[in-house]
């Protein structure tokens, strides 16, 4: 029967039914998907697991998986550490952009799942028949989700209190990457070292402080960043940069006015992003540019020093950054 | 203190108290100038933010009162002139007391514009989707009094109704674009929450013209805009010609208001109950109630962008935030405290 144009399109009980029918046949077709097609996958997959423990408890998963997908965080650490995930949720482009050639061509090859984790397209994730679900996201999200995503594939979930290096290491310990992993800590762990030998002695009698502009952040305000990059230099190398009390919310949250970049002339360094090329990224360039921040001591005096920050949760994009403040280091005038 | 009777209002202040109302608004809007200048986020002496003004060198203060209050506290008083006086003649062209320029759909189209430029084009410097946010105001006004005008001609509750529903419509599509971009979404956090924090004044500049013009436009169409309070007929018998006045009211405060959005964001809340206030002191006279919402709103606009810089140190709460508490409540102690007055 055709519908009238201008019509409204009003669901008869009988449709109603079949719509009902519908949608339970379709249900059901997407959970067998999910488990996968041939009877005698279990038994093999049994034969070829091993437990993993996450944030969601012990998880059987597949010794040597082939088919991963990544939600939330998980995925730059992921593809940091060699991971090919089949299916990520995505990225923002500029972090896309911070990546080596090689991870981006990965990522550029995985299917895209949803725009952010929270809207993670179900069908499409068990159309890709993964055999491993790694998601970081934060945990509300995931008891929406969980069950979900427990009926495509094992999933292991970590949240968002993880630090970046037990992260990185849980995510080469369910992806079976251990092997990259531990050459990318072990060279990690050396570069600290040289730092910490090699600038030993402005360590403790230096003031530092790392201020950042994000691209979403209001005009005319910047952040004293003690979180992401300069945190690694902070906790891991020993330089004095500003931390938040304990239990407050941390300094980079709050959003200051232009005109208190005076106030960073009581540090003795100060640090800033830069792009790959050492340019100011675009958003921190209004900063530079404005008089109160030339007229400070430490610009003035060769102490503004700009540094790159690739990520901030795997050891390669750290490595990049340590690559990046060693040689920034290396650059402060004698006497300080 | 003479006593007239006017539509709508008990009292009507007499000759004298209006001049003298109108010096005291000016004084307090100078006190706040200056205070906008010498309170901030930063704690800076009065005697270097004098030397800033007045012997300027190339200290970091200095540079602080010079590059950050001052184009601040000049943004401040734009804005707020413009959003005053657009709230006025919205009030008084529609003659409804809770008119505010965004009932015409200014801060919708405006809006929709800038989420366009943000999040399509990738502008996201302010002095980018200043036009767009400008160009936005005015497509949307003009396409309202399009709508709004039957075979009769433009009538004032067809164009709001007109106003109220383009104004949905693109409120709708405004937030399915950021839903699908949350960059978007987050470079317009500030101007949507509506602030005149980190405007340089080269945003200012280009859209003053515009804004003197349209107070000028103001002035002009007030007396008009006195008679058609009476009605239509009565405006009509009196001489004024209701298209054209109605259609120099809406360029007027289409400028005004789309020029104030295009720098502020959607700051809520002061063109609805600055011309309230003006009104309870003047009486229903749209030249004064014109020259009191243009010394009033600037004051309520730097009051509280000052309070908002002083509350969260070292933050600041952006101005349209605080306009909203501060504006609500003192608006309805206002309106128990004295009768509504009309129009």
């Amino acid at each position: 029967m055709k519908r009238k144009e201008n019509e409204p399109m009003v669901m008869t009980p009988p449709r109603r039914r079949r719509a009902a029918l519908t949608a339970a046949l379709l249900s059901t077709a997407l959970v067998l998907t999910a488990c996968g097609g041939d009877a005698d996958e279990p038994a093999e997959a049994a034969a070829t697991t091993r437990s993993v423990t996450a944030g969601n408890g012990t998880i059987e998963i597949p010794a040597a998986p082939q088919r991963v997908a990544t939600i939330g965080n998980t995925t730059l650490p992921f593809i940091d550490i060699g991971g090919k995930p089949v299916g990520v949720t995505a990225e923002s482009e500029s972090d896309v952009g911070l990546l080596p050639a090689d991870q981006q061509a990965t990522y550029a090859a995985a299917t895209i799942l949803a725009a952010s984790a929270d809207e993670v397209d179900m069908e499409k994730l068990a159309g890709l028949k993964p055999d491993l679900i790694l998601t970081q996201i934060p945990d509300a999200e995931f008891a929406l989700i969980e069950k979900q995503l427990a009926a495509i594939a094992p999933t292991v979930f970590f949240g968002l209190d993880t630090e970046w290096k037990a992260l990185a290491g849980g995510l080469a310990e369910a992806g079976n990457l251990t092997e990259r992993f531990s050459q990318q800590k072990a060279e990690f762990e050396g570069k600290v070292t040289k730092i910490q030998q090699t600038y030993g002695g402005i360590a403790g009698k230096t003031s530092f402080v790392d201020v950042t502009r994000w691209s979403s952040s209001d005009p005319g305000t910047f952040a004293i960043a003690d979180i992401g990059c300069s945190e690694i230099a902070r906790d891991d190398i020993g330089l004095d940069f500003p931390k938040a009390a304990a239990g407050a919310d941390p300094l980079a949250w709050t959003a200051l006015p232009f005109e208190q970049i005076g106030s960073l002339s009581t540090y003795d360094v100060i640090t800033y992003p830069v792009d790959a090329q050492g340019r100011p990224t675009a958003p921190f360039a209004p900063v530079v540019e404005t008089n109160t921040w030339k007229a400070l001591p430490a610009v003035n005096a060769g102490r503004a020093l700009g540094v790159f920050c690739p990520g901030n949760n795997s050891y390669g994009s750290v490595v990049r950054y340590l690559d990046s403040l060693d040689s920034a280091l290396a650059s402060l005038p004698a006497d300080k | 203190m003479t006593l007239k009777e006017g539509p709508g209002t008990a009292t009507v202040p007499g000759p004298r108290r209006r001049p003298l109302g109108l010096i005291v608004a000016l004084l307090v809007l100078a006190v706040l100038l200056l205070l906008s200048v010498l309170i901030g986020s930063t704690r800076i002496p009065p005697s270097v933010v004098w030397d800033a003004l007045f012997h300027s060198s190339a200290g970091i203060d200095q540079f602080a009162i010079r590059d950050y209050r001052m184009p601040r506290t000049i943004v401040g008083l734009v804005v707020g002139v413009a959003l005053g006086l657009s709230g006025a003649l919205i009030q008084a062209l529609t003659r409804n007391p809770l008119a505010d320029p965004g009932i015409l759909g200014v801060h919708a189209g405006a809006s929709f514009a800038v989420t366009v430029a943000v999040g399509l084009l990738g502008v996201r410097d302010i002095r980018g989707y200043l036009w767009f946010a400008y160009a936005g105001a005015l497509i949307v006004t003009l396409m309202v009094l399009a709508l709004g005008s039957t075979r009769q001609g433009s009538s004032p509750v067809v164009m709001v109704l007109a106003g109220v529903s383009v104004a949905a419509v693109l409120g709708g599509a405004r937030e399915a674009l950021q839903l699908t971009d949350p960059d978007a979404f987050d470079a317009m956090r500030s101007w949507n929450a509506g602030s005149i924090a980190g405007r340089p004044l080269e945003v200012v500049w280009p859209v003053l013209p515009f804004l003197t013009a349209a107070v000028v436009l103001a002035f002009v169409v007030a007396g008009p805009l006195n008679a058609m309070a009476l009605g239509d007929e009565l405006a009509v018998a009196q001489g004024v010609r209701l298209a054209r006045t109605r259609a120099l009211a809406i360029i007027a405060l289409t400028l005004l208001a789309g020029g104030a959005t295009a720098i502020g964001g959607p700051i809520v809340f002061v063109g609805l109950m600055v011309p309230h206030v003006a009104r309870w002191i003047t009486g229903p006279h749209q030249r004064w109630i014109f020259a009191y919402s243009i010394l009033l709103a600037p004051s309520l606009v730097l009051a509280s962008d000052i309070l908002g810089r002083i509350v969260m140190r070292p933050g600041e709460i952006p101005v349209g935030v605080v306009t909203a508490f501060v504006g609500a409540p003192v608006l309805i102690a206002l309106v128990r405290r004295k009768k509504a007055s009309g129009l």
